[in-house]
């Protein structure tokens, strides 16, 4: 079923359970703050027993976030086929993305404070066309910097004018 | 490069009148001052055509003012201060400003407190117009508008020369940006024979009929008897959107389009239009990436469509407060026979008739109750076409050797439909090839098939970029090196 948007004819490449985990963290940090927001300014206005529900519902809302985030990682792989970088992510909505090597304009490797703390990293392919979303996040950082360096030289080999 | 060049190329060289040994195709009798080596500078009525609206602003300011006006003396001296201290400035500015030609670029020096460097490659450069605003054109003035791919509009803007100098200048560049050093020598005519004028009556009727302004105008319409009969007032200020919803399109189409004119050159099809300014573009052959084909509900009774064209560098950033899908207008509205010449003229071989369209399967119906009927698309073994709208009807057409990406996309309610969305992703520009709510298998096949086309089309075609990173060597014979003409041709096709 899951055939459509990940053909079998190319291997495919899952990205790194680390992502999950950042993104966990993320969301528990965003749900934490919200919660003692919330929990604060109930507490002082209403009284503290109106706090305990709002914390409950953010609880829920981050045991939620943690099933779906680790599913949104799961469906995120990428393939490498002789000319063409396959991109295919998401559950709910789904998508693949084909961009041949030589349209591709940039890459960018980025990585930020958290991405970095647990070792990975993400690559993003730039065409002429903003629309074009290939992007991979939750890389190795030497996956990263291999598919950098494989997909610029790919670039430049089959490099496509405009 | 077997001429010493840069030399007869750059602006001092230029201000001399040299003999008929190229590259100006009739050497210029130029007004200008001769210079210091490092370029040359824009024509010396510069600061006030670009300064002249600070005046009629700060003329306004002091007449409105009623404390001033009460004391005219001042009212004068604080007019002549803003107009002198403005020309000072302008001047200023215009004195720092200089411009050459180097070998493979065209520099342009400018500020004198910020000194600024700008180097445009003529193998960047992807479109160059001339353009004339208003009062440029009062006095016979026209600025140089040069497209980079991925920069704003205004990173490319050199205002103002004298009109026939611009365009021999934008000649020059052209042949330049498209290599080809010998072919000026063919074509020296900078004059072309119109293919096609748009009647301005044509312009206005297709405006009105228009689903914007017919919607616009019912609305109007509606609201006035709503406030008159049933003394309803309420709505009276949902009027003035309404209003400009009807102006705001009949302005900028009968005066932005007036006179619209479509050329032949040996550098591409060129297009003319506007009554107070006056655009020019030159579409090149082989950087056309897509083209948008819109037909409004009443225009497709009268068999009216308007053909837009994405071009390479043209399509403007958002920043600079215009319309950022508005690519190049080929034809703001013609009849049948007239797209199908301008069709056939941009994309040579191509029948939109013969390809086989495919229309969506019947339960799209479940998200587009009424569009899913005009929902197809279609392909031959040189473009992909995708229809879609039935108040105003899109058809885009992509050409495979300029896909950029392709994707295949599926959201919940498809999902649960067995529907999915293809893209066929081009750069910025009106075009948008969507195949919308295709089934998931046959929109899975597309994916393939359509990324398959295009390595195929790549293949096939030699590369444009090659063309303009390595200039042709001009030839003894100028036949091999204008023989790049048809070779760029046939990367359109």
């Amino acid at each position: 079923m899951d055939d459509l948007f990940a053909p079998s004819d190319v291997t495919w490449t899952p990205v790194s359970p680390k992502l999950a985990a950042v993104r966990r963290l993320n969301s528990a940090i965003t749900f934490g703050v919200l919660g003692l927001v919330a929990l604060v300014v109930l507490g002082v206005t209403l009284g503290w027993v109106w706090g305990l529900p709002a914390l409950a519902v953010f609880a829920a809302g981050f045991a939620w976030s943690w099933i779906l985030i680790g599913r949104n990682q799961r469906s995120w792989k990428y393939a490498e086929r002789e000319d063409e970088l396959l991109v295919s992510h998401g559950i709910l909505f789904r998508e693949l993305v084909v961009v041949p090597y030589g349209r591709m304009q940039f890459v960018d490797v980025t990585a930020g404070p958290l991405e970095r703390s647990f070792g990975i990293a993400t690559v993003e392919l730039h065409t002429a066309t903003p629309a074009t979303d290939a992007k991979i996040p939750g890389l190795h950082p030497d996956e990263a910097s291999r598919l950098r360096d494989r997909l610029s030289a790919l670039g430049q080999a089959q490099a496509w004018g405009l | 490069m077997t001429e010493p060049a840069p030399g007869p190329y750059d602006g001092r060289q230029m201000t001399q009148q040299t003999g008929g040994e190229q590259p100006w195709p009739t050497p210029p009798p130029v007004q200008q001052p001769p210079d210091e080596p490092s370029g040359a500078r824009l024509h010396p009525l510069t600061p006030f055509v670009k300064g002249w609206g600070y005046f009629v602003v700060a003329a306004i300011a002091m007449v409105n003012n009623e404390s001033l006006r009460s004391n005219l003396t001042l009212a004068g001296f604080g007019l002549i201060a803003v107009l002198v201290g403005g020309i000072a400035l302008g001047a200023l500015s215009w004195w720092f400003t200089k411009w050459q030609l180097t070998e493979e670029a065209i520099r342009v020096d400018s500020g004198f407190l910020f000194r600024r460097t700008r180097i445009i490659r003529f193998d960047r450069i992807q479109a160059i117009d001339v353009a004339q605003p208003f009062v440029a054109r009062l006095f016979g003035m026209a600025e140089l508008r040069m497209d980079v791919a991925g920069g704003g509009k205004s990173d490319g803007k050199l205002s103002y020369f004298r009109y026939d100098e611009a365009v021999r200048l934008r000649t020059i560049l052209l042949v330049r940006a498209k290599g080809e050093q010998a072919v000026e020598h063919a074509d020296q005519q900078p004059q072309s024979e119109p293919i096609l004028v748009v009647p301005t009556a044509r312009l206005l009727g297709a405006t009105l009929l228009s689903s914007t302004v017919l919607g616009s105008a019912g609305g109007l319409i509606w609201l006035i008897v709503a406030t008159t009969v049933l003394d309803f007032h309420i709505g009276l200020f949902a009027g003035l959107p309404l209003l400009l919803g009807v102006v705001q399109p009949i302005w900028k189409q009968v005066v932005g389009n007036h006179g619209f004119t479509l050329s032949e050159t040996g550098h591409g099809l060129r297009t003319k239009r506007g009554l107070f300014d006056v655009q020019r573009q030159t579409v090149p052959p082989g950087r056309v990436q897509g083209l948008l084909i819109t037909e409004p509900i009443i225009w497709r009774l009268l068999g009216w469509s308007r053909v837009e064209l994405d071009i390479a560098g043209v399509a403007g950033s958002p920043a600079e407060g215009e319309d950022d899908r508005e690519g190049a207008q080929l034809l703001p509205v013609g009849e049948r026979a007239e797209v199908a010449y301008v069709l056939a003229r941009v994309l040579p071989g191509l029948d939109l008739a013969r390809i086989e369209m495919h229309r969506a399967p019947q339960r799209a119906k479940r998200l587009r109750p009424i569009g899913w009927r005009y929902l197809a698309y279609g392909y031959d073994d040189q473009v992909l076409v995708t229809t879609r709208g039935w108040v105003s009807r899109r058809t885009s057409i992509v050409l495979h050797h300029k896909t950029q990406s392709v994707r295949l996309e599926q959201g919940p309610i498809q999902r649960r439909l067995g529907l999915a969305n293809v893209h066929v992703d081009t750069p910025l520009g009106p075009t948008d090839a969507i195949a919308l709510h295709r089934d998931q298998f046959e929109a899975a096949r597309l994916l393939e098939a359509q990324a398959d086309r295009a390595r195929e089309a790549r293949r096939e075609v030699p590369s444009s970029a090659a063309v303009q990173t390595q200039p042709n060597p001009p030839s003894p014979d100028g036949s091999s090196s204008s023989a790049a003409s048809p070779a760029d041709d046939s990367s359109a096709t």
